[in-house]
């Protein structure tokens, strides 16, 4: 997450908001957010629906893999990025600002 | 006696095998992914808190407005 606060002014540039989501609850979210120093939402998804919708539960953690979903504005995925490849966001960054240039 | 160790590793490597081969696949592509890229992101309802409040945010908030990162994490408290 920390990574994604380091490039997030360049996010907001490129019209993309961020997400954080974890099955923890908001206030333990909450103080794991001011302590990595993360502004933007870190959402507790608690009992796990939406994990499992979106497919990234894992029994053996009982909880959520390292994944980020890139979505549009028309709500469709435009990019997947899965475990170690997720915590760096370079290329999510750069999808968002190719995306920015070419409209 | 002098089997048992060979026998020990060659079991543990077996177990060991499918670990690996799961590993690599989640690394390589999507194929173990059930949303694939294109498809339409299933709609949320989330919280979290502020300091003050718990405020409610849906994926829904930023259509045609925003793209959206979700960023899936394991547990708070860990790196990544």
């Amino acid at each position: 997450m920390k990574a994604f606060q380091q490039n997030l002014q360049k996010l907001e540039a490129a019209d993309t908001q961020v997400l954080g989501v974890s099955m923890d609850s908001p206030f333990a979210n909450k103080a794991f957010a001011d302590q990595i120093g993360v502004t933007f939402p870190l959402l507790s998804d608690w009992g796990g629906d939406v994990t499992r919708e979106y497919g990234v539960y894992v029994d053996k953690y009982k909880a959520a893999r390292r994944i980020n979903f890139l979505i549009g504005k028309d709500g469709k995925i435009l990019e997947e990025q899965l475990d170690r490849e997720a915590i760096d966001p370079t290329k999510i960054v750069d999808a968002c600002e190719r995306k920015k240039l070419n409209r | 006696m002098r089997q048992r160790p060979m026998w020990a590793a060659a079991m543990t490597l077996a177990m060991l095998l499918p670990l690996v081969a799961t590993d690599s696949r989640a690394q390589g592509t999507d194929a173990s992914m059930k949303l694939k890229v294109g498809d339409t992101a299933p709609e949320f309802k989330l919280q979290y808190f502020d300091g003050h409040d718990l405020k409610d945010v849906k994926l829904s908030d930023y259509h045609g407005k925003k793209n959206v990162v979700v960023a899936f994490y394991i547990f708070a408290f860990t790196g990544g």
